[in-house]
């Protein structure tokens, strides 16, 4: 069979590996095969390809050296640093879990939103020692060198391609090995550098061309070509040059209505700070393609980060009204009811994302919640036994452990719960929840210093929660502690204001020192 | 629903004995629905956890082979 059909064929069927390993042998032989060197560009892309729509990670210099923002100090409700705290219509952090940027946590997450946005320096640097939510220095330094790095390693020749040695203007004349040439670069180098300034070449010079009387039909469309000013987009939104990204991506939407343009733009206003601006774009893009089930699901994930969990909602169930299998939206609306109450719901919902396939432990997980809380005890153990067997990292093991530990509370079993708190521990230890609870039990038997320790611990490694400092700021007031319960009781107002007790605490413990 | 809640008022008891206490106890940190994963971040992890091993694995064939060299 003709090779270089076989490897077409391999790279039609998704076996990569031996697509390239196919073109490498036909290279060999002929070092000047388009083809086939275009074939091999296409499936080391591929190997490692990440949809640039989704990807988005933020590093340690973005986060703290961030000065894209228009406004620093933004009104309440226009920005995504600072979502309305009031908290419209959502269920308050005493019964909805928070994550560490202070939002509720979602029932769903993507490569944006793994460890959220940490609101000080101090907290910026220390996340990155807990193994869970490492975060690179800047983005530069991220996922994308890392890959790259590792296919680049396992080539015992070296890299593919040379960028340093390669002769863009040669390859921007040809249209059709400059496409794949640029997306090689871009997913699989991920040399952003050279990649702009490879399409600045190309662009200027297929605009040479353009003023050049004898550019033909194909070179005027090349200018026009909207798939560049895209890719230009992408790569300034890279190097962290929003407006510029927002210029490009602006004059290709004028072009051509894309999906995939709208959402690019999103990107780059939600790096703006611009929440507003995105969903105005969203809808405006849902005038052009309605019923868009990913500009639909971009305006619920707006509203959801900034705390407006009905809207959210919403959103999330048009989503299921285009597209009734989009684990996305079944997963927030599911963890929306069960933590509203409604855990027989929730169950509904996670049942549907088991029906359609999804088999892993956090589905696991949650099912096994949801059947507890809806009273169905026969199949609760099962599922966290479930769970457990498909745990791939000691976090996951940590907190299914750790809702096991719930489950004997609500069960009343103190022992076994100790020990599922326990157990938590041992597999992260950095479970500041575990850690609190655990608190609370000691403090039942009555180890208060034990408690007390244990408090602390949950308190310095989640400061943005309430619960240990609260039950701190009891404990200290129990024993007579005023000062460090006042102190705490502060700290537990600032993490939930609307909190009763700890505002009672705090007048308690204000009487007190006014009489002194 | 506002409607439901004006036809249930709260009933307490005004004659006889009637003792009210609340203590406040300390707060559980409250069961912690997992996230689920999209797929981008399983592509991701399942890509950095394959590269990590690739590099890993040649790290040793390299060790290796500089053992017999000596």
């Amino acid at each position: 069979m003709d090779p270089l059909f076989m490897a077409c064929s391999y790279f039609r069927r998704r076996k990569f590996q031996l697509c390239a390993e196919i073109c490498t042998a036909l290279l060999e032989k002929n070092p000047y095969d388009q083809a086939a060197w275009s074939l091999k560009t296409r499936a080391l892309t591929e190997m490692v390809y990440v949809d640039e729509v989704d990807i988005d990670q933020e590093g340690i210099a973005e986060v703290i050296l961030d000065d894209n923002a228009i406004a620093q100090i933004a009104r309440p409700g226009t920005s995504l640093k600072h979502p309305t705290t009031s908290q419209a219509g959502g269920p308050s952090p005493a019964v909805r879990p928070m994550s560490q940027a202070g939002r509720p946590i979602s029932g769903f997450v993507r490569p944006g939103t793994s460890s959220g946005r940490p609101g000080t320096m101090e907290q910026a640097i220390k996340t990155p020692r807990t193994a869970s939510t490492a975060r690179p220095v800047t983005s530069a330094s991220g996922r994308y060198v890392r890959l790259g790095t590792a296919s680049m390693l396992t080539n015992p020749d070296g890299p593919f391609i040379h960028l340093s040695r390669l002769n863009i203007s040669k390859y921007a004349g040809k249209p059709y090995l400059a496409k794949t040439l640029f997306e090689y670069i871009f997913h699989h180098e991920n040399d952003v550098k050279s990649v702009s300034l490879f399409h600045q070449y190309f662009l200027s010079f297929s605009s040479i061309k353009l003023f050049n009387l004898a550019a033909l039909a194909t070179e005027h469309s090349q200018f026009k070509d909207w798939w560049w000013k895209v890719q230009l987009g992408k790569c300034y939104y890279r190097l962290g040059l929003h407006r510029e990204a927002e210029k490009q991506f602006k004059s290709a939407l004028k072009q051509q209505e894309m999906v995939d343009i709208f959402l690019y733009l999103s990107k780059v206003y939600i790096r703006l700070d611009q929440p507003l601006t995105v969903l105005v774009l969203l809808k405006e893009g849902l005038d052009h393609f309605p019923g868009e089930v990913t500009l639909l699901t971009g305006i619920a994930r707006i509203h959801d980060e900034m705390n407006d969990i009905v809207s959210a909602t919403e959103y999330y169930k048009d989503v299921l009204k285009q597209d009734n299998t989009n684990v996305e939206a079944i997963a927030c609306i599911g963890s929306n009811h069960f933590y509203s109450d409604q855990p027989e719901i929730a169950l509904r919902f996670y049942r549907r994302l088991l029906q359609m396939g999804v088999y892993n432990c956090q589905l696991f997980n949650n099912l096994g919640l949801c059947c507890f809380y809806a009273q169905q005890y026969d199949l609760t153990l099962s599922s966290f036994e479930r769970a457990l067997s498909l745990a791939v990292n000691d976090e996951e093991v940590a907190d299914v452990w750790y809702n096991l530990g719930h489950i004997a509370v609500g069960i009343g079993d103190m022992t076994l719960a100790y020990q599922c708190f326990k157990l938590a521990l041992a597999n992260n230890n950095d479970h500041a929840e575990a850690y609190n609870n655990l608190a609370v039990l000691e403090m039942r038997k009555g180890h208060h210093e034990q408690a007390k320790g244990f408090l602390q611990t949950a308190a310095s490694l989640a400061p943005h929660m309430y619960e240990p400092h609260y039950n701190f700021a009891a404990l200290s007031d129990k024993v007579g502690d005023l000062q460090s319960s006042y102190v705490a009781a502060q700290k537990s107002a600032a993490a939930f204001p609307e909190h009763v007790n700890t505002r009672q605490l705090i007048k308690q413990l204000q009487q007190h020192f006014s009489m002194l | 629903m506002p409607e439901v809640k004006s036809m249930f008022r709260e009933v307490l008891p005004k004659q006889g004995q009637l003792s009210f206490e609340d203590t406040p106890t300390m707060v559980l940190c409250k069961p912690k629905l997992l996230p689920l994963k999209s797929v981008t971040l399983e592509k991701l992890e399942k890509m950095q956890r394959e590269a990590q091993e690739t590099i890993r694995q040649q790290e040793l064939a390299q060790r290796e082979q500089q053992q017999i060299q000596e």
